[in-house]
């Protein structure tokens, strides 16, 4: 893990393409990497998902979880349903949902033509409709995952608590409020940093699905260090602009932490 | 579906890829060949990479199967794999002392890795008969793999494109089905026709062709010479995306796809094809591999060369060319140049034309003795004559391609800017891309 992180480091000062030996540049990639605008695009899009993507999923993994830690009608089966996603492998995630959404032959597609939303080229080539496209595939791929991670936390609390409230007259909104949400922080503060680090990663699944088309709409800056690495053979600038994401998840992940460590429930 | 193009598929489902990425894996080696050839004694070793995965594989291997049955000295042991796994590791194994002695790539790619030393020059294989007569050869195959006036690739195959017309939908539409568009205007007055929204809800249940604006052959950018327009110059060193030309051509066909929606707006050549196949295209501009899946889906299509444009009749043509390992020693050298010969031989390449549908590399081989009735039509001698290779010496075809062409296209063809001043930028930034190589 550590000797990779270092060879790139030392990777960023560098012009190298594999063939000829690096050159060293000091911090020539660096400062083109302020000006490009390659990368402001980048930097925006992945900006865009994980704002909308993180509270989306975590929001809903808290409601999933809420929802199916009663006793409802085929709770093992609707658990196992949402928590399917995650473990299918996410080229064939991308490609079933590619299909989905194929203007011509996609079932998503038709149905949606029958209600009068026609898209004329898809979702995942028109320009407007891409993002939100690919970001709601990422919620329902990710949230089974969190989901589990919520219901672990809930069945954690003791239930004397529940017991303790009720006899007090807490109704069910006062119950969530002063003891789910009070004892489930230590879950909320994981998870949403979880979620955060992996929406700010955002590669594999867009890749496949739109490869960071129409013209760059969807292209996150994990797939800009991928193409100016390993399609434009620019490994020092590639290496420049994923340490500087990595410094970006860095200090972001330490807010979150700060934010909600003090918040922090301990029982 | 068979696919002779590597940036069809070059970008194929990628795994998921960390933070700081395999960046570091440059290190990487590719699989350990113990297959030095130059010491020894017994048969120089030739390992060769190609992505001939479709219906065209078996004939590859039965030339390399003659070619090792028919002397003592070479053994070509094939490694096929996708041309998306074959591109992704190219590099990497041409950086590392066990790579392959040869490689089959698209000759637009060539140039990217013949610039930066990776591939020994092949000069002498033209300079004189020593190896063969290569003046059967086409010039436009001969050329396509050069790089700075030297000579990086020998052909492997020649694929002219050709317009593929659904006889069926020519006929319903009300057009003479033996009849397809030989100029532009045609072109224009039949996609009238062909085009059908049927419920008036803007989305065509039936459009009159399958254009595709990214990872395909490069279609939209063949379309660019038929007013002398183009994205770059013969000279493979000016950009000519802001030339009146160009702008004449771009204003054609962002007009016949935007407003008249001839074409649906962001297909893949996957997708294209798939259009097309379907019946819910009827045409398309496309390579000799689709014959096989279009056979198969019982279209009754007919081929012809692409409508002209109004200046210039030019097709294009895509080229696989050998290359070799600049790693590979004079013995090995020697030996793929033996074998290249074979390749390109009258008999062989009649076993190639038979078994792939492709035209031989050869100008030589009368229509009457090839069995496959397409070899002889994408073989005729004025559409491989009218044959012009992309980007034909530009090292950084593939960035200029996907980064700068197709995203410019795709903004203008959804109405997301200017075109004047889209195409005006993008013609800067290709420029750049050319300078720094």
């Amino acid at each position: 893990m550590l000797w990779p992180m270092v060879q790139s480091a030392y990777l960023s000062f560098m012009d190298y393409n594999r063939i000829q030996p690096a050159q060293w540049v000091g911090l020539d990639n660096y400062r083109e990497l302020l000006t490009d605008p390659a990368v402001g695009n980048a930097l925006r899009n992945t900006l865009v998902y994980a704002v909308v993507v993180t509270p989306v999923t975590v929001g809903l993994a808290l409601a999933l979880a809420l929802l199916l830690n009663r006793a409802i009608f085929a709770r093992g089966l609707v658990r196992t349903a949402v928590f399917l996603p995650f473990i299918v492998s996410l080229g064939i995630v991308a490609i079933a949902w590619a299909f989905l959404l194929d203007p011509n032959i996609g079932l998503i597609s038709h149905w949606l033509d029958g209600l009068g939303i026609v898209s004329t080229q898809g979702w995942l080539s028109d320009p407007q409709l891409a993002m939100p496209a690919v970001m709601v595939v990422g919620i329902w791929k990710t949230v089974g995952f969190y989901m589990v991670m919520y219901l672990a936390g809930l069945q954690s609390i003791p239930t004397e608590l529940y017991e303790a409230a009720s006899l007090d007259g807490a109704g069910p909104w006062t119950r969530f409020r002063n003891v789910t949400w009070p004892l489930l922080s230590n879950q909320t503060m994981l998870i949403s940093i979880m979620a955060a680090i992996a929406t700010l990663q955002a590669f594999d699944q867009i890749y496949v699905m739109t490869h960071g088309g129409p013209y760059f709409r969807t292209e996150t800056l994990v797939m800009l260090v991928y193409r100016v690495g390993f399609e434009d053979l620019r490994l020092g600038y590639g290496s420049a602009i994923s340490w500087v994401l990595l410094l970006g998840v860095f200090v972001l992940s330490m807010l979150q932490w700060g934010y909600f460590r003090k918040r922090a429930v301990t029982y | 579906m068979p696919d002779m193009h590597g940036r069809r598929t070059r970008r194929g489902i990628a795994l998921a890829a960390g933070l700081t990425l395999a960046l570091a894996a440059c290190a990487g080696q590719g699989s350990a060949q113990d297959d030095d050839g130059a010491t020894g004694d017994g048969p120089t070793e030739l390992v060769l990479w190609h992505g001939m995965t479709g219906p065209d594989g078996p004939a590859v291997q039965q030339i390399i199967d003659d070619f090792n049955a028919s002397q003592d000295d070479v053994v070509v042991k094939p490694n096929v794999m996708p041309w998306d796994v074959l591109y992704q590791k190219v590099l990497t194994s041409l950086s590392s002392d066990d790579g392959p002695q040869v490689v089959a790539m698209s000759a637009s790619n060539v140039p990217q890795y013949a610039s930066k030393g990776a591939l020994a020059p092949v000069d002498d294989f033209y300079a004189d008969d020593t190896w063969m007569d290569t003046s059967a050869l086409p010039d436009a195959a001969k050329h396509a793999a050069d790089f700075d006036g030297t000579a990086y690739g020998v052909p492997l195959n020649i694929a002219p494109m050709t317009l593929y017309w659904n006889k069926d939908m020519f006929e319903a539409a009300g057009l003479d089905p033996e009849q397809p568009p030989t100029t532009w205007d045609e072109f224009a007055s039949m996609a009238e026709k062909l085009t059908v929204d049927e419920n008036g809800d803007g989305k065509p249940e039936q459009y009159a062709a399958a254009l595709a604006d990214h990872t395909t052959v490069p279609i939209y950018q063949m379309l660019l010479w038929g007013t002398g327009g183009g994205v770059v110059a013969d000279d493979a060193a000016t950009a000519t995306l802001d030339t009146p030309e160009t702008l004449e051509a771009l204003e054609f066909w962002v007009d016949q796809v935007r407003e008249k929606k001839v074409s649906p707006i962001g297909l893949s050549g996957a997708d294209a094809d798939k259009l097309f196949q379907t019946g819910k295209a009827a045409m398309e501009i496309v390579g000799p591999w689709m014959t096989t899946g279009f056979d198969e889906a019982g279209l009754d299509y007919g081929l012809a060369a692409p409508p002209a444009g109004p200046d210039a009749d030019v097709t294009l043509a895509d080229v696989v060319a050998f290359t070799v390992n600049a790693k590979a020693s004079d013995a090995q050298q020697d030996a793929a140049k033996t074998f290249f010969a074979y390749w390109n031989s009258v008999e062989s390449q009649k076993t190639w034309a038979d078994g792939s549908g492709f035209p031989p590399t050869r100008t030589d081989i009368p229509a009457d003795e090839l069995e496959n009735p397409y070899s002889a039509v994408f073989g005729d001698p004025e559409l491989l004559g009218s044959a012009k290779v992309y980007l034909a010496g530009v090292p950084s075809s593939g960035t200029i391609t996907d980064s700068i062409f197709y995203p410019a296209l795709q903004r203008v063809l959804n109405g997301d800017g200017d075109l004047t001043e889209v195409f005006t930028q993008a013609n800067a930034d290709v420029q750049a891309a050319i300078d720094k190589g």
